[in-house]
Protein backbone atom coordinates (compact mmCIF):
# COMPACT_ATOMS: atom_id res chain seq x y z
CA UNK A 1 0.00 0.00 0.00
CA UNK A 2 1.55 3.17 -0.85
CA UNK A 3 1.52 6.53 1.03
CA UNK A 4 -1.60 8.13 -0.61
CA UNK A 5 -3.57 5.44 -0.09
CA UNK A 6 -2.72 4.54 3.45
CA UNK A 7 -3.62 8.15 4.01
CA UNK A 8 -6.86 7.49 2.58
CA UNK A 9 -7.56 4.60 4.34
CA UNK A 10 -6.98 6.46 7.75
CA UNK A 11 -8.91 9.44 6.51
CA UNK A 12 -12.08 7.14 5.48
CA UNK A 13 -11.55 4.84 9.05
CA UNK A 14 -11.73 8.39 10.62
CA UNK A 15 -14.39 9.48 9.04
CA UNK A 16 -16.39 6.44 9.72
CA UNK A 17 -15.54 6.29 13.53
CA UNK A 18 -16.67 9.97 13.87
CA UNK A 19 -19.74 9.55 11.93
CA UNK A 20 -20.36 5.94 14.12
CA UNK A 21 -19.55 8.23 17.47
CA UNK A 22 -21.48 11.03 16.09
CA UNK A 23 -24.70 8.35 15.51
CA UNK A 24 -24.44 7.32 19.22
CA UNK A 25 -24.51 10.33 20.98
CA UNK A 26 -27.13 11.52 18.32
CA UNK A 27 -28.87 8.42 19.72
CA UNK A 28 -27.96 9.51 22.93
CA UNK A 29 -29.71 12.64 22.69
CA UNK A 30 -32.65 11.35 21.22
CA UNK A 31 -33.14 9.33 24.48
CA UNK A 32 -32.88 11.88 26.86
CA UNK A 33 -34.66 14.88 25.01
CA UNK A 34 -37.70 12.86 23.05
CA UNK A 35 -37.85 12.85 19.86
CA UNK A 36 -37.24 16.55 19.29
CA UNK A 37 -33.69 15.78 18.88
CA UNK A 38 -34.59 14.16 15.78
CA UNK A 39 -35.85 17.51 14.43
CA UNK A 40 -32.20 19.51 15.45
CA UNK A 41 -30.31 20.91 13.80
CA UNK A 42 -31.99 21.26 10.11
CA UNK A 43 -31.39 23.57 7.39
CA UNK A 44 -35.43 24.36 6.71
CA UNK A 45 -36.33 24.98 10.88
CA UNK A 46 -34.52 25.43 13.76
CA UNK A 47 -36.52 24.26 16.82
CA UNK A 48 -35.70 25.61 20.33
CA UNK A 49 -35.08 23.44 22.46
CA UNK A 50 -36.60 25.35 25.32
CA UNK A 51 -39.38 26.94 23.92
CA UNK A 52 -39.31 30.41 24.97
CA UNK A 53 -43.35 32.03 26.71
CA UNK A 54 -43.80 35.78 24.74
CA UNK A 55 -44.81 38.18 27.16
CA UNK A 56 -47.23 40.88 26.53
CA UNK A 57 -47.51 43.05 23.37
CA UNK A 58 -50.89 44.69 22.16
CA UNK A 59 -51.20 44.95 18.11
CA UNK A 60 -54.59 45.58 15.72
CA UNK A 61 -55.70 43.11 13.32
CA UNK A 62 -56.82 43.54 9.61
CA UNK A 63 -60.66 44.27 11.14
CA UNK A 64 -59.19 46.54 13.58
CA UNK A 65 -59.76 44.73 16.40
CA UNK A 66 -57.59 43.67 19.24
CA UNK A 67 -54.42 40.92 17.65
CA UNK A 68 -52.37 40.72 21.28
CA UNK A 69 -50.91 37.66 23.42
CA UNK A 70 -54.31 36.14 23.56
CA UNK A 71 -54.71 35.94 19.73
CA UNK A 72 -51.34 33.54 19.98
CA UNK A 73 -52.99 31.19 22.38
CA UNK A 74 -55.08 27.88 21.58
CA UNK A 75 -53.53 28.12 17.74
CA UNK A 76 -50.25 27.50 16.42
CA UNK A 77 -49.42 30.52 14.48
CA UNK A 78 -46.80 31.10 11.61
CA UNK A 79 -45.96 34.68 11.95
CA UNK A 80 -44.19 36.28 9.26
CA UNK A 81 -43.07 40.46 9.12
CA UNK A 82 -42.98 42.58 6.27
CA UNK A 83 -44.81 45.38 4.46
CA UNK A 84 -47.09 45.54 1.31
CA UNK A 85 -44.50 47.44 -0.42
CA UNK A 86 -42.47 45.01 -0.44
CA UNK A 87 -42.78 43.36 -4.30
CA UNK A 88 -40.40 40.19 -4.33
CA UNK A 89 -39.84 38.65 -0.96
CA UNK A 90 -43.13 39.20 0.28
CA UNK A 91 -45.23 37.59 -1.96
CA UNK A 92 -43.05 35.13 -2.50
CA UNK A 93 -42.94 34.10 0.92
CA UNK A 94 -46.25 33.89 1.50
CA UNK A 95 -47.43 32.25 -1.75
CA UNK A 96 -45.29 29.72 -0.24
CA UNK A 97 -46.89 29.90 3.56
CA UNK A 98 -50.42 29.85 1.85
CA UNK A 99 -49.71 26.51 -0.34
CA UNK A 100 -47.55 25.06 2.84
CA UNK A 101 -51.43 26.06 4.60
CA UNK A 102 -53.20 23.85 2.18
CA UNK A 103 -50.56 20.64 2.52
CA UNK A 104 -51.54 20.93 6.06
CA UNK A 105 -55.61 21.31 5.30
CA UNK A 106 -55.13 18.31 3.30
CA UNK A 107 -53.83 16.32 6.49
CA UNK A 108 -55.95 14.71 8.96
CA UNK A 109 -55.55 16.52 11.73
CA UNK A 110 -56.12 19.62 9.36
CA UNK A 111 -55.59 22.84 9.78
CA UNK A 112 -58.29 24.31 12.41
CA UNK A 113 -55.36 24.62 14.79
CA UNK A 114 -53.41 26.93 12.86
CA UNK A 115 -53.17 30.41 11.81
CA UNK A 116 -50.90 32.73 9.39
CA UNK A 117 -49.77 36.07 10.55
CA UNK A 118 -48.50 38.76 8.37
CA UNK A 119 -47.30 41.63 10.64
CA UNK A 120 -46.58 44.86 8.82
CA UNK A 121 -43.62 46.27 10.25
CA UNK A 122 -44.80 49.58 8.00
CA UNK A 123 -47.94 50.72 9.61
CA UNK A 124 -46.91 54.22 7.93
CA UNK A 125 -48.58 52.77 4.84
CA UNK A 126 -50.23 49.48 6.05
CA UNK A 127 -54.05 50.33 6.83
CA UNK A 128 -55.77 47.59 8.17
CA UNK A 129 -58.10 47.82 4.92
CA UNK A 130 -54.81 47.35 3.27
CA UNK A 131 -53.61 45.04 4.54
CA UNK A 132 -56.92 42.99 4.43
CA UNK A 133 -57.05 42.94 0.94
CA UNK A 134 -53.26 42.11 0.84
CA UNK A 135 -53.42 39.34 3.25
CA UNK A 136 -56.42 37.70 1.89
CA UNK A 137 -55.37 37.65 -2.12
CA UNK A 138 -52.88 34.62 -0.90
CA UNK A 139 -55.20 33.25 1.71
CA UNK A 140 -59.07 33.78 3.01
CA UNK A 141 -57.64 32.70 6.66
CA UNK A 142 -54.34 34.89 6.58
CA UNK A 143 -54.90 37.57 9.11
CA UNK A 144 -52.53 40.70 8.61
CA UNK A 145 -51.70 42.76 11.80
CA UNK A 146 -50.05 45.82 12.22
CA UNK A 147 -49.60 48.56 15.16
CA UNK A 148 -47.59 51.31 16.79
CA UNK A 149 -43.80 50.90 16.34
CA UNK A 150 -43.06 50.36 20.03
CA UNK A 151 -45.35 47.22 19.81
CA UNK A 152 -44.42 45.61 17.03
CA UNK A 153 -40.71 46.32 18.09
CA UNK A 154 -41.87 44.38 21.49
CA UNK A 155 -43.30 41.59 19.44
CA UNK A 156 -40.32 41.35 16.84
CA UNK A 157 -37.86 41.86 19.63
CA UNK A 158 -38.88 38.72 21.83
CA UNK A 159 -38.88 36.66 18.62
CA UNK A 160 -35.49 37.85 17.78
CA UNK A 161 -36.96 39.39 14.11
CA UNK A 162 -34.94 42.23 12.88
CA UNK A 163 -35.95 44.72 10.69
CA UNK A 164 -35.44 48.39 10.00
CA UNK A 165 -37.85 51.03 8.32
CA UNK A 166 -36.00 53.29 6.71
CA UNK A 167 -38.30 56.67 6.03
CA UNK A 168 -37.02 59.19 4.55
CA UNK A 169 -38.68 62.30 4.24
CA UNK A 170 -39.93 63.27 0.67
CA UNK A 171 -39.26 60.09 -0.57
CA UNK A 172 -42.59 57.59 -0.82
CA UNK A 173 -40.71 54.31 -1.51
CA UNK A 174 -38.64 54.31 1.03
CA UNK A 175 -36.79 51.17 1.79
CA UNK A 176 -37.67 48.65 4.43
CA UNK A 177 -35.44 45.91 5.41
CA UNK A 178 -37.07 42.90 7.29
CA UNK A 179 -35.49 39.40 8.18
CA UNK A 180 -37.53 36.66 5.99
CA UNK A 181 -37.61 34.31 8.67
CA UNK A 182 -41.05 32.91 9.52
CA UNK A 183 -41.24 32.36 13.38
CA UNK A 184 -43.75 29.77 14.61
CA UNK A 185 -45.36 29.98 18.35
CA UNK A 186 -46.97 27.50 19.94
CA UNK A 187 -50.33 27.19 21.32
CA UNK A 188 -49.13 28.46 24.61
CA UNK A 189 -48.26 31.32 22.98
CA UNK A 190 -44.47 30.20 23.28
CA UNK A 191 -41.54 31.29 20.67
CA UNK A 192 -41.29 27.56 19.24
CA UNK A 193 -39.31 26.96 16.46
CA UNK A 194 -37.93 29.21 13.34
CA UNK A 195 -38.21 28.35 9.50
CA UNK A 196 -35.26 29.65 7.65
CA UNK A 197 -35.16 30.61 4.11
CA UNK A 198 -35.44 29.70 1.35
CA UNK A 199 -38.93 28.92 1.97
CA UNK A 200 -40.44 25.57 0.28
CA UNK A 201 -43.84 24.82 1.33
CA UNK A 202 -43.22 21.03 1.55
CA UNK A 203 -40.85 21.31 3.87
CA UNK A 204 -42.04 23.56 5.95
CA UNK A 205 -45.59 22.04 6.33
CA UNK A 206 -43.90 18.48 6.44
CA UNK A 207 -41.99 20.07 9.73
CA UNK A 208 -44.74 21.32 11.14
CA UNK A 209 -46.97 17.98 11.19
CA UNK A 210 -44.01 16.56 13.11
CA UNK A 211 -43.81 19.21 15.52
CA UNK A 212 -47.72 19.37 16.36
CA UNK A 213 -47.60 15.57 16.45
CA UNK A 214 -44.68 15.70 19.02
CA UNK A 215 -46.48 18.55 20.88
CA UNK A 216 -49.67 16.73 21.34
CA UNK A 217 -47.65 13.62 22.50
CA UNK A 218 -45.80 15.74 25.07
CA UNK A 219 -49.30 17.53 26.25
CA UNK A 220 -51.15 13.71 26.41
CA UNK B 1 -27.69 24.54 -28.96
CA UNK B 2 -31.02 24.39 -28.38
CA UNK B 3 -31.47 27.73 -27.39
CA UNK B 4 -30.35 28.67 -31.02
CA UNK B 5 -32.64 26.10 -33.07
CA UNK B 6 -34.48 28.15 -35.20
CA UNK B 7 -37.97 25.77 -34.72
CA UNK B 8 -37.64 27.16 -30.79
CA UNK B 9 -36.82 30.61 -30.89
CA UNK B 10 -40.00 31.08 -33.40
CA UNK B 11 -41.71 29.11 -30.90
CA UNK B 12 -40.26 31.04 -28.30
CA UNK B 13 -41.22 34.68 -30.72
CA UNK B 14 -44.97 32.92 -30.90
CA UNK B 15 -45.19 32.56 -27.04
CA UNK B 16 -43.09 36.08 -25.57
CA UNK B 17 -42.94 37.93 -28.63
CA UNK B 18 -38.65 37.92 -28.57
CA UNK B 19 -38.26 40.54 -31.81
CA UNK B 20 -35.63 39.31 -34.52
CA UNK B 21 -33.83 42.14 -32.72
CA UNK B 22 -32.92 40.37 -29.60
CA UNK B 23 -30.60 37.72 -32.15
CA UNK B 24 -29.14 40.71 -33.63
CA UNK B 25 -28.33 42.23 -30.26
CA UNK B 26 -26.89 38.82 -29.15
CA UNK B 27 -29.26 38.90 -26.13
CA UNK B 28 -32.00 36.79 -25.55
CA UNK B 29 -34.60 36.58 -23.22
CA UNK B 30 -37.08 33.72 -22.14
CA UNK B 31 -39.55 32.78 -19.44
CA UNK B 32 -40.39 36.57 -18.47
CA UNK B 33 -43.00 36.65 -16.23
CA UNK B 34 -44.66 39.25 -13.48
CA UNK B 35 -46.21 37.76 -10.57
CA UNK B 36 -49.70 38.59 -10.14
CA UNK B 37 -49.98 41.37 -7.46
CA UNK B 38 -53.04 41.71 -4.99
CA UNK B 39 -55.62 43.97 -5.76
CA UNK B 40 -54.55 47.60 -5.24
CA UNK B 41 -50.59 47.04 -4.94
CA UNK B 42 -48.80 49.58 -6.41
CA UNK B 43 -45.05 47.39 -6.55
CA UNK B 44 -44.66 44.31 -8.92
CA UNK B 45 -41.93 42.51 -9.91
CA UNK B 46 -40.95 40.87 -12.71
CA UNK B 47 -38.59 37.67 -13.64
CA UNK B 48 -36.91 36.38 -16.86
CA UNK B 49 -34.16 34.31 -18.16
CA UNK B 50 -31.28 36.49 -19.68
CA UNK B 51 -28.74 35.08 -21.91
CA UNK B 52 -25.85 36.90 -23.85
CA UNK B 53 -25.13 35.40 -27.46
CA UNK B 54 -21.88 37.32 -27.53
CA UNK B 55 -18.44 37.31 -26.57
CA UNK B 56 -18.75 40.58 -25.02
CA UNK B 57 -20.04 41.99 -22.16
CA UNK B 58 -23.62 43.40 -22.66
CA UNK B 59 -24.90 45.95 -19.55
CA UNK B 60 -28.34 46.08 -19.37
CA UNK B 61 -28.53 50.10 -18.13
CA UNK B 62 -32.27 50.72 -17.82
CA UNK B 63 -35.93 49.20 -18.30
CA UNK B 64 -39.30 50.91 -19.27
CA UNK B 65 -42.72 50.24 -19.79
CA UNK B 66 -45.96 51.92 -21.14
CA UNK B 67 -48.03 49.77 -18.06
CA UNK B 68 -46.21 50.84 -15.54
CA UNK B 69 -45.19 54.79 -14.05
CA UNK B 70 -41.82 53.29 -13.13
CA UNK B 71 -39.36 50.22 -13.72
CA UNK B 72 -36.54 50.05 -11.71
CA UNK B 73 -33.84 47.23 -11.79
CA UNK B 74 -33.16 45.79 -8.07
CA UNK B 75 -31.67 42.96 -6.38
CA UNK B 76 -33.02 41.44 -3.39
CA UNK B 77 -30.14 41.29 -1.02
CA UNK B 78 -29.61 39.74 2.74
CA UNK B 79 -27.20 41.80 5.21
CA UNK B 80 -27.39 40.95 8.76
CA UNK B 81 -29.95 38.24 8.57
CA UNK B 82 -32.28 41.23 6.97
CA UNK B 83 -33.42 41.26 3.49
CA UNK B 84 -33.63 44.62 1.32
CA UNK B 85 -33.49 45.73 -1.97
CA UNK B 86 -30.21 47.49 -3.76
CA UNK B 87 -31.02 49.63 -6.73
CA UNK B 88 -28.17 48.70 -9.36
CA UNK B 89 -27.69 51.44 -12.31
CA UNK B 90 -26.69 48.40 -14.51
CA UNK B 91 -26.25 44.92 -14.68
CA UNK B 92 -23.77 43.15 -16.66
CA UNK B 93 -24.35 39.67 -18.72
CA UNK B 94 -20.56 38.05 -19.18
CA UNK B 95 -19.52 36.99 -22.43
CA UNK B 96 -21.82 33.82 -23.41
CA UNK B 97 -23.01 34.56 -19.81
CA UNK B 98 -27.17 33.68 -18.62
CA UNK B 99 -28.38 35.58 -15.85
CA UNK B 100 -32.14 34.64 -14.12
CA UNK B 101 -33.94 37.22 -12.55
CA UNK B 102 -35.60 35.34 -9.90
CA UNK B 103 -37.45 35.52 -7.07
CA UNK B 104 -35.48 36.98 -4.10
CA UNK B 105 -32.80 37.65 -6.16
CA UNK B 106 -32.54 39.78 -9.54
CA UNK B 107 -36.08 41.55 -10.40
CA UNK B 108 -37.24 44.25 -12.19
CA UNK B 109 -39.28 46.39 -9.78
CA UNK B 110 -42.53 47.22 -11.41
CA UNK B 111 -44.41 50.41 -10.36
CA UNK B 112 -47.47 51.54 -10.58
CA UNK B 113 -49.54 49.93 -12.88
CA UNK B 114 -51.54 52.07 -15.45
CA UNK B 115 -54.80 49.20 -15.19
CA UNK B 116 -55.17 46.11 -12.88
CA UNK B 117 -53.05 43.41 -14.38
CA UNK B 118 -54.32 39.79 -13.35
CA UNK B 119 -53.02 36.47 -14.29
CA UNK B 120 -52.90 35.56 -18.10
CA UNK B 121 -52.09 39.87 -18.79
CA UNK B 122 -49.48 40.48 -21.76
CA UNK B 123 -47.08 43.69 -20.29
CA UNK B 124 -44.30 44.80 -22.89
CA UNK B 125 -41.18 45.96 -20.95
CA UNK B 126 -38.14 47.69 -23.43
CA UNK B 127 -34.85 46.47 -21.85
CA UNK B 128 -32.44 49.10 -22.49
CA UNK B 129 -28.64 48.00 -23.33
CA UNK B 130 -25.50 50.15 -23.26
CA UNK B 131 -24.90 51.19 -27.01
CA UNK B 132 -28.61 52.63 -27.26
CA UNK B 133 -29.82 48.73 -27.97
CA UNK B 134 -33.83 48.47 -27.17
CA UNK B 135 -35.33 45.11 -26.67
CA UNK B 136 -38.94 45.00 -26.05
CA UNK B 137 -40.30 41.50 -24.47
CA UNK B 138 -43.41 40.43 -23.76
CA UNK B 139 -43.42 39.49 -19.74
CA UNK B 140 -47.16 37.38 -18.96
CA UNK B 141 -48.25 37.71 -16.16
CA UNK B 142 -49.18 34.93 -13.69
CA UNK B 143 -49.83 33.85 -10.45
Amino acid sequence: MNTVSLKFSIMVTTVALAAMLAGVWLAEIYRQHDSRAMLLPDRVMTLFPEPKPLTAFALTDDKNRVFDLASLKGKWSFLFFGFTHCPDVCPTTLAVLARARDNIASNKVGAEDIQFVFISVDPNRDSASKLRQYVEYFDKSFVGVTGDNAQIGNLAGQLGATYQVAITPGLENYPVYHTTAVFLVDPRARSHAVFTPPHDAEAISKRFKVVRELEAGNAT
Amino acid sequence: MRWRDPVFVCLISALSVVPAASEEAGVSVRDAWIREAPPGMTMMAGYMKMRNNTSRPQFLVAASSSGFESVMMHRTVVRGGMAGMAHLSQIELAPNGSLIFAPGGYHLMLMTPKRTLRAGDPVVINLEFRGGLVLPVTFAVRK
